[in-house]
């Protein structure tokens, strides 16, 4: 009885080191693949040179349906040179990448790839200027 | 076998403990060192402070002396004060410990007041660089005597004297000295831009406006190649369109242009230098207290960085400094 007891014990002991030993999946860049599949942006900002929003405030809408973002930057924004930020649910990347300099004087494509890399959602940020 | 390897044991002890002490230099009867109290670019029109200190054992303190590698500009030399703090207030006080605080060419010197209590003090050395001086480096060699003829000294590290040009409080006026040339660093007005034939020396314009279209708009600084801000201006004949690159920031309080201690930001050569202006609008607006913009001349001439020291919404003034690097 005794002995049983001590190989299951032993038995646990490793199959949680070999657990511990396992690499978790990581993508190119070296952020960790989980299994969430959830795949939207929840929130927009743009900065200008002074590193300050640009945006007007609450004017701005994600629309995770329509895959659409819209805002409105305020009068005198020199929108070829602003700088784009988000945020997203958990796990997930975007592409192309956020915080340089970017000409928002058209819309700009950002695609927003789930923590599990298997679903990718293209949503069209578009920004106008108050005039 | 075991009793002679117990016999060595005093002397291996003995050993480790003569290797482990310190040797002890003889105390030296005069001695000095040297504070750089100054952290900021060594820039035309702002000064280096040291702090030269000096303490004799054997008889009194005699005289001090800094030779700069290059010449100073007036006001190159020692303060005959030394400095203590008041516990009471927290408040630093000069007393006086030197005379006759002499510059000539790049030897400065100072004698030192009241020897017999004054057995150990610290002067500050103050250094302007010239215009002559700028790009080069520059050290500095203190030394100091004492009454039994001893004397004493110490070198400082080499410094570069910063390549910019500092101009301090412009005020720019809305409608009056609204032009300003960073070839000059001047503000000017619109006759004197005519009748100077100044027309392709304006970088830009400084207007005041409190809205435009119903936005705030504020203190603005527009190159001429902007239609839409200098809409309602008449500018001055002939007036040339360069598209100057203007960048703000509200988060660059140089400590120089400020003029006002407690800040620790400084703009060096390599920021003027390394600053890119892709996309750069040709204007900056909403400009208030303590922010500015980097500008870069239309040609690529000069990079600056202009600071704003107040705005006054009432007279529609802007008072403004400005570091600015040759860039070819």
């Amino acid at each position: 009885m005794k002995r049983s007891i001590l190989y299951t014990y032993l038995g646990i002991i490793a199959l949680l080191g070999l657990c511990a030993c396992g690499k978790d999946p990581i993508d190119d860049a070296g952020l960790l693949i989980t299994q969430r599949s959830q795949c939207y942006m929840t929130s927009f900002d743009l900065l200008g040179s002074d590193h300050r929003t640009v945006l007007v405030s609450g004017q701005t809408k994600v629309d995770t349906t329509a895959l659409t973002v819209t805002a409105i930057a305020k009068f005198g924004t020199n929108m070829q040179r602003v700088k784009p930020f988000c945020s997203l649910v958990s796990d997930a990347i975007v592409d192309a990448p956020m915080g340089v300099w970017t000409d928002f004087t058209q819309p700009q494509l950002y695609t927003v790839i789930s923590g599990n890399r298997q679903v990718r959602k293209t949503y069209t940020v578009t920004v106008t200027l108050q005039k | 076998m075991r009793q002679p390897l117990l016999l060595l044991i005093p002397a291996v002890v003995a050993l480790l403990a003569v290797g482990c002490q310190k040797s002890v230099e003889p105390e030296q009867p005069l001695k000095n060192d040297l504070l750089k109290k100054t952290v900021g670019p060594a820039i035309v029109g702002d000064r280096i402070e040291f702090a030269y200190a000096i303490g004799t054992l054997e008889g009194d303190l005699k005289n001090v002396r800094a030779e700069a590698t290059v010449a100073g500009g007036p006001g190159t030399g020692f303060s005959r004060n030394s400095w203590y703090t008041n516990y009471s207030t927290g408040v630093d006080q000069p007393k006086q410990t030197a005379t006759d605080t002499l510059t000539n060419g790049n030897v400065s010197t100072a004698n030192i007041l009241d020897v017999a209590t004054n057995k150990a003090v610290t002067l500050r050395y103050y250094y302007y660089p010239t215009a002559d001086s700028q790009g080069k480096d520059v050290s500095f060699r203190f030394s100091g005597t004492n009454s039994t003829g001893k004397e004493v000294s110490i070198q400082s590290p080499n410094y570069r004297i910063s390549s910019m040009d500092m101009k301090r409080s412009i005020v720019l006026g809305d409608g009056a000295k609204a032009y300003v040339s960073l070839a000059d660093m001047t503000a000017y007005t619109k006759a004197e831009v005519e009748q100077n034939n100044l027309a392709n020396k304006i970088d830009f314009v400084y207007v005041y406006r409190p809205t435009i279209n119903t936005f705030a708009f504020g203190h603005a600084i527009v190159a001429p190649s902007n239609p839409t801000y200098l809409a309602d201006v008449t500018l001055p004949t002939g007036l040339a369109k360069p598209r100057t690159a203007i960048d703000k920031r509200v988060d660059v309080k140089d400590a120089q242009l400020r003029g006002t201690a407690g800040f620790d930001v400084f703009i060096d050569d390599i920021d003027l230098q390394q600053t890119t202006f892709t996309n750069a609008a040709d204007y900056a607006y909403g400009l208030a207290a303590d922010q500015g913009a980097f500008v870069k001349s239309a040609d690529g001439t000069y990079a600056a960085y202009v600071y704003v020291n107040a705005v006054n919404n009432t007279a529609k003034t802007m008072t403004v400094s400005i570091k600015r690097l040759k860039l070819k």
